[in-house]
């Protein structure tokens, strides 16, 4: 009994030692290669185009959504970008074998180094507030901070987990390209991302639940814009349920394409 | 104790349909038998697409067997994977897989971690492989600007992180220059005294001569003949051989007819070979040659080079994959 307890004990330590150095190696990559981090780039410009209509609009309430809107998409295309080619990258780098050689888990490899891709990408928040404030005059005010932070941190874990279930899923996808291109605005639709769900037409709102991400905007909107927020932890474990969801059917798909590496000698189509 | 242990190995590539429509496939390794004792060093010797490389590939778990068994130290390389890579390290020929954006010490700095070391553990390692390679002076510098022998030290190094029992060396001097081809079979010896088993793939006679206690001959998936080095030699033929230098060929009239010599051939102008079958013999040409004036006399068994050409013939001796 103990010896199983202090066996999981040594796994989760692995595992933890793998995450953090596959979110180190992320991070190191990242700055060698600036060009990876252009949803920085393009987040105060979608941030000047939502702020553009709400100040036009006179409707200076409507600011938070729009300085979090941004904060979202640069998120889930972060992570869109990095998941989309990580497993085949390694592959071309010739480190796929080796990496597959070792005793850490490819999932918790790929898991950190989407982890550290979206922790950067979670830099635009600090880009769409400025924006707001040095263009427009608009300062958002921040009522929650420790209820920011932790959305904030769920909304890290839960994105990481996803785009793991994603990076598999690109690589046994025959389509995987045209998915990537087309995964983007229904999921900002969906998620809520800048019209919250509330609006959507009463058919669509069961499938919004289901996204985690339409959890992260609500949480978002609502610890930049209310009074208060009802049901923080309940909303919160909500999203760290769906992400590990995610991460789970992600652990399932990385095992098969891990078979398709071991059994065909390549990562190529069965 | 077996280092590795493979029992009717087979491994087949799936090339999809072909044009009639039947599924074609081709057979890397043919029900292969192999075998690898602890604590030695084992040289895999064969041409372009003998095996080599899918061999290496099965004992790292990268690749699963299509049928057999292969266990390395007892574990099962299909049901007890986890086990096998940790007492595993394998470097593949060629330059590629590293991080080449990342320089040499935070590249070993993420090997290692993948082996679960702890932080201190870890950056003690990666500068003690540092050093061992030789790489100490240039560690904080970017892969990407590497030399090709400076990357193929850096392999060895990640090679090393995980502490492994078994050392895979798929072509690792392919390349390289002769010093440091003459440090890595220090580093071999090295590595070998520390109790590791390695198995070290080549095209390379005189490496596979110099550095290997055993050499398995492989062709065409099948493992053709397993010796030591020098022994090897005995399956081509089991005579003793004598060359000697005579310019003007005064020492030769008479030798064919000695007793146990069953050849006397040129090798070059001046140069000649005397083939016997004892010792006895040996003895008795070798004190006739030096009465006659013959120079530079050397006793000889057949080279690994030889065997190889009479085994496996005159093809994919070129460096390459
Ligand atoms: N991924 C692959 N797909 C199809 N055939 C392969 C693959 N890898 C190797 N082969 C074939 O298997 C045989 C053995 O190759 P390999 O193990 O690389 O030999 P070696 O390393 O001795 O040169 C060759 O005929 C090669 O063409
Ligand atoms: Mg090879």
């Amino acid at each position: 009994m103990t010896t199983v307890r202090t066996m999981h004990m040594a796994e989760l330590v692995r595992a933890v030692r793998t995450f953090a150095a596959s979110f180190r190696l992320q991070c190191l990559m990242m700055r060698r290669s600036p060009g990876d981090l252009a949803v920085l780039v393009t987040a105060p410009f979608f941030s000047l185009m939502f702020l553009s209509m709400t100040e036009q609009a006179d409707r200076s309430a409507l600011a938070p959504y729009a300085v979090a809107a941004p904060v979202l998409i640069a998120v889930w295309s972060m992570s869109l970008f990095v998941a989309g080619d990580l497993i085949s990258k390694e592959r071309g780098n010739g480190t796929l074998e080796g990496l597959v050689a070792t005793p850490a888990s490819l999932s918790v490899m790929v898991l950190g180094r989407i982890c550290a891709a979206v922790t950067l990408s979670v830099f635009a928040f600090v880009e769409t507030w400025l924006v707001a404030w040095l263009c427009f005059g608009v300062v958002v005010r921040l009522p929650h901070p420790l209820a920011l932070l932790a959305t904030l941190a769920t909304t890290l874990l839960a994105m990481a987990g996803t785009a793991t279930m994603m990076a598999a899923v690109f690589v046994l996808a025959r389509s995987a390209r045209i998915f990537q291109n087309t995964l983007s605005y229904p999921v900002y639709l969906l998620a809520g991302v800048l019209v919250p769900v509330s609006f959507l037409p009463g058919w669509l709102r069961p499938f919004t639940r289901v996204v985690f991400l339409s959890w992260c905007a609500g949480l978002l909107r609502d610890s930049l814009a209310r009074p208060d927020i009802p049901d923080l932890p309940g909303r919160l474990t909500a999203v760290l349920v769906l992400g590990a969801a995610g991460f789970g059917a992600g652990r399932l798909l990385m095992r098969r394409v891990l078979w398709r590496v071991r059994v065909l000698g390549t990562l190529g189509q069965a | 104790m077996t280092a590795v242990e493979a029992v009717a190995l087979r491994r087949t590539y799936d090339l999809g349909r072909g044009r009639g429509g039947g599924q074609r496939e081709v057979v890397a390794l043919h029900a292969l038998d192999f075998r690898v004792d602890e604590g030695t060093v084992h040289g895999l010797l064969g041409p372009n697409g003998a095996g080599k490389t899918t061999l290496c590939k099965i004992l790292a778990t990268v690749l699963l067997p299509t049928s057999g068994g292969v266990r390395v130290f007892g574990n099962d390389v299909v049901s007890r994977t986890r086990q096998v890579r940790q007492s595993v390290g394998v470097v593949f020929g060629g330059e590629r897989g590293l991080y080449s954006r990342l320089t040499a010490r935070q590249n070993l700095h993420y090997w290692c971690a993948l082996y679960g070391l702890p932080r201190r553990a870890l950056l003690a390692r990666t500068e003690m492989l540092l050093a061992r390679v030789g790489l100490s002076e240039r560690s904080d510098e970017k892969v990407d600007g590497f030399s090709r022998g400076m990357k193929q030290r850096l392999h060895l190094a990640r090679g090393l992180v995980g502490d492994p029992r078994l050392l895979l060396l798929d072509e690792p001097t392919t390349g390289m220059d002769p010093v440091a081809a003459r440090d890595f079979r220090l580093l071999v010896a090295e590595l070998r005294a520390e109790g590791r088993t390695i198995l070290l793939t080549t095209h390379d006679m005189a490496e596979a001569e110099a550095v290997c206690d055993r050499v398995t001959l492989i062709d065409g998936g099948r493992a053709l003949a397993t010796e030591h080095p020098r022994a090897l030699g005995a399956l081509v033929s089991r005579n003793e051989r004598i060359e000697f230098d005579s310019p003007t060929a005064d020492a030769l009239p008479g030798l064919p007819a000695l007793p146990g010599v069953v050849a006397v051939t040129t090798l070059s102008p001046g140069r000649y070979r005397v083939e016997t079958t004892a010792t006895e013999a040996t003895k008795a040409v070798i004190g006739l040659l030096l009465d006659r004036g013959a120079t530079s006399l050397t006793t000889t068994r057949p080279g690994l080079e030889e065997v190889y050409l009479k085994l496996i013939g005159n093809r994919g001796m070129e460096v390459g994959r």
